[in-house]
């Protein structure tokens, strides 16, 4: 997991719990289009992620998963409603601190992985890590530590397409870890991968749960996947119809899935 | 750097993008490269062609052309009553021949001397030309046309022509040796034109030392009978240089040939102006003063001057020349100089739109891409500089092939020899003449209407080079611009999209 040259911001628990919950949402909705087209995509959320969770969202297409993981993510705003990161109201920042937030605070895993196709395995990860201070030299040993963390030591210089699909993710986990978020949000992460090669994308982020004290937030259609993960939220047509958080004990459930 | 790596690995690993957009901007640049240096390859030929006139020290000529209507019979008429006189003296005067005493059988040999259809005027007026102010020198010469007639009168047309010789041998005007009378017998007539020119200003004048292809100049003093000959004229009658030629009964030594360049005069014989004098009976008598200003910017003040003091005269300097060169050398230079610059324009265009288009589907390609990089925190500055940044490189590589393209097609348009045709016009007014008026060399003296062929030499120069490249770039950043715009507009949403 990546070794802390400083303490990572979810580790160090004196600090997450001065800050509480990762995500609060209140009264959170978002509608697209206007009059008769008008969708409303989420309807009046009210969700809170504490530090070191492993949430997974569930639900059919059309529910509002990726519309939720867009909020959460900072990549779109609500219609209405508050969602605050950190303590941080992301309703009320402008487009610098967004894009702040998204270097420095979130860390995004994809579907279909989302590599720079012309770029290797190095240069993939160091995108995330291009536009701060650090020195090359910095970026280049960041780079091989966090290729490190994923078993990808030896696949620095190769490039995606010369990559299996598993491999592409590790590097895109890699990236997504690169400036040691408080929140890692996953959109489907083993969608385009095999069983087998998905399963060990699912261990490696629970690894990051376990060890690091990684939050993680994911969408999935999968079961098994939601079942990894130590709390389910299950969404329908833009509400939440059931969370696992408020009729079990989600640490036990946690324990009792690594067991398994 | 992380951002120029970035930007190399696009523009090596998206290499046909790449390619194609380069390859865009490369033909824009290449036509801009080509049709300039064509451009400054015909201002070339055109300055060659001219450099007769302009590049001997001669910045302009003075003459007193006959100013002749076109307008039917009334040409004659319409002279003043002093120029009809000096004009009959000049054109009837000299030693005609005298038909009225030809008998049959009786041998002719003569020459005839006139004027070549400017009216002569007094050496003297050379002196008051010099002190014109702006005026370093002055040089005066004479062209004059010899009727050489020889033979024998065959008897049948003497008779005939003995009635009606009486009035021709009155010095009309209507004067001609290509009588019916006289070309229908046995005697035979030849006509040259003859140049005299004053030795002492070699620099200026009708025939130079720089235009003697073989054999020497005149010499100071010395041999009164030295004779230059034209190229054409050598050609034609097998001269060469110490070959002799007679003109008026006397006999010359060639010395030297000629080239008669365009814009220069075209005269068969170039003699001393004296011994042409002399021999043709024009004592102190000129057709043309050729003049040199002192500074090559006073040209047109000094022209103007002189016109003002010497009446009737007509002062032709050197961008009069200029505007009566026609011919395909004109034609190419006035497609060069309008078309060109519309094909220029269109090219560039068409390169920037090109690079535009591609840079704008590149990015339309790389939504997803551009959205990842927002999404994992690059500012919008940042995006817009990584494309713009690539669309540049594709600008900067789109110059160099186009500067390879461009030398590449000024080396096939040299390779290919392109010969163009020059044709120098007679100037306005002293040309043509009246239908009464046997005025067959009516040209101007100084200006002699003929062609010239002239190869044309694109030149690329640095400078044009160094523009290209910038336009190339400019190209480049103006393609980059758009896509940039466009990137930035793009949402990091966009990240999650899952079709590609």
């Amino acid at each position: 997991m990546p070794t802390t040259t400083q303490p990572a911001p979810t580790n160090n628990s004196a600090a997450v719990e001065a800050l509480g919950a990762v995500y609060e949402l209140a009264d959170v909705s978002k509608i697209y289009g206007s009059g008769s087209t008008q969708v409303r995509a989420l309807d009046s959320i009210d969700l809170k992620v504490a530090p070191g969770e492993f949430v997974a969202i569930v639900g059919a297409s059309g529910s509002g998963k990726t519309t939720l993981l867009q909020l959460l993510g900072a990549l779109d705003r609500p219609t209405s409603g508050r969602i605050s990161l950190r303590g941080e109201d992301l309703t009320t920042l402008g487009d610098r601190e967004l894009t702040r937030l998204r270097r420095d605070t979130i860390g995004f895993v994809f579907q279909q992985f989302n590599l720079i196709p012309t770029l290797t395995a190095a240069g993939n990860v160091e995108v995330a890590i291009a536009t701060g201070k650090d020195s090359a030299q910095q970026r280049a040993d960041r780079v091989g530590e966090l290729l490190a963390a994923v078993g990808l030591a030896g696949r620095a210089n190769h490039l995606p397409s010369q990559m299996s699909g598993g491999e592409q993710q590790r590097v895109a986990i890699a990236r997504a870890l690169a400036n040691r978020p408080a929140v890692l949000l996953a959109d489907e992460p083993t969608g385009n991968l095999d069983t087998k090669t998905g399963s060990e994308i699912i261990d490696l982020l629970n690894d990051l749960v376990e060890n690091a004290g990684q939050t993680i937030v994911l969408i999935t259609h999968e079961p098994a996947i939601a079942a990894a993960a130590g709390r389910t939220i299950s969404l329908k047509d833009g509400h939440i119809l059931a969370d696992s958080a408020t009729t079990s004990d989600r640490g036990a459930r946690r324990r009792q899935t690594l067991a398994g | 750097m992380f951002f120029l790596n970035y930007m190399f690995s696009e523009l090596r690993r998206r290499r046909g993008r790449t390619i194609l957009t380069a390859l865009g901007l490369a033909v824009g640049v290449g036509l801009v490269v080509m049709v300039n240096a064509l451009s400054t390859g015909l201002d070339n030929a055109q300055a060659s062609v001219l450099k007769p006139l302009t590049g001997v020290g001669t910045d302009m000529s003075v003459t007193r052309p006959l100013k002749v209507t076109s307008n039917g019979s009334g040409g004659f008429g319409a002279l003043s009553p002093a120029q009809q006189k000096q004009l009959r003296k000049e054109v009837g005067g000299g030693p005609g021949v005298a038909f009225a005493s030809l008998k049959a059988g009786s041998k002719i040999d003569t020459d005839t001397f006139r004027a070549s259809g400017d009216l002569t005027f007094s050496s003297s007026e050379l002196e008051s030309i010099s002190r014109v102010k702006g005026v370093a020198a002055v040089a005066g010469s004479l062209t004059l046309t010899d009727t050489h007639l020889s033979g024998t009168v065959p008897k049948v047309k003497i008779t005939q022509s003995q009635t009606g010789g009486g009035r021709q041998g009155r010095g009309a005007p209507s004067f001609g040796p290509a009588s019916g009378a006289l070309s229908g017998g046995s005697i035979k007539t030849s006509s040259l034109t003859v140049t005299g020119v004053d030795q002492t200003k070699s620099s200026l004048g009708a025939v130079t030392p720089s235009q003697i292809t073989k054999g020497k100049y005149f010499s100071q003093g010395g041999n009164a009978y030295e004779a230059i000959v034209s190229t054409g004229y050598a050609n034609s009658n097998s001269l060469s240089v110490g070959s002799k030629v007679t003109i008026g009964g006397k006999t010359f030594d060639v010395i030297g040939i000629s080239s008669a360049p365009l814009g220069g005069s075209a005269s068969d014989v170039y003699v001393k102006l004296a011994t042409l004098q002399k021999l043709a009976g024009y004592t102190d008598q000129i057709d043309t003063a050729e003049v040199q200003a002192a500074n090559a910017s006073d040209v047109t003040a000094v022209s103007n001057a002189i016109g003002k003091q010497f009446k009737r005269s007509q002062v032709t300097t050197a961008s009069d020349l200029a505007s009566r060169v026609s011919g395909s050398l004109t034609d190419a230079k006035n497609l060069a100089s309008k078309l060109g610059a519309a094909l220029e324009v269109i090219a560039l265009i068409a390169a920037v739109l090109i690079a535009s288009l591609l840079t704008l589907s590149s990015v339309a390609k790389r939504v997803r891409e551009i959205g990842t990089l927002k999404a994992v925190g690059w500012s919008r500055l940042q995006v817009v500089r990584q494309i713009c940044g690539e669309a540049l490189g594709q600008g900067v590589l789109g110059g160099l092939v186009g500067i390879v393209v461009g030398i590449a097609g000024v080396a096939v348009i040299n390779a290919l020899g392109w010969t163009l045709k020059a044709t120098v016009a007679s100037p306005a007014g002293a040309g043509g003449g009246g239908p009464g008026f046997g005025f067959g060399q009516a040209a101007s003296s100084a200006i002699t209407a003929g062609s010239t062929a002239v190869k044309v030499t694109a030149v690329a120069s640095g400078g044009l080079i160094l523009v290209a490249v910038c336009l190339a770039v400019l190209g480049g950043l103006a393609s980059g611009a758009i896509g940039g715009l466009r990137a930035a507009r793009l949402r990091p949403a966009a990240a999650l999209r899952t079709v590609e």
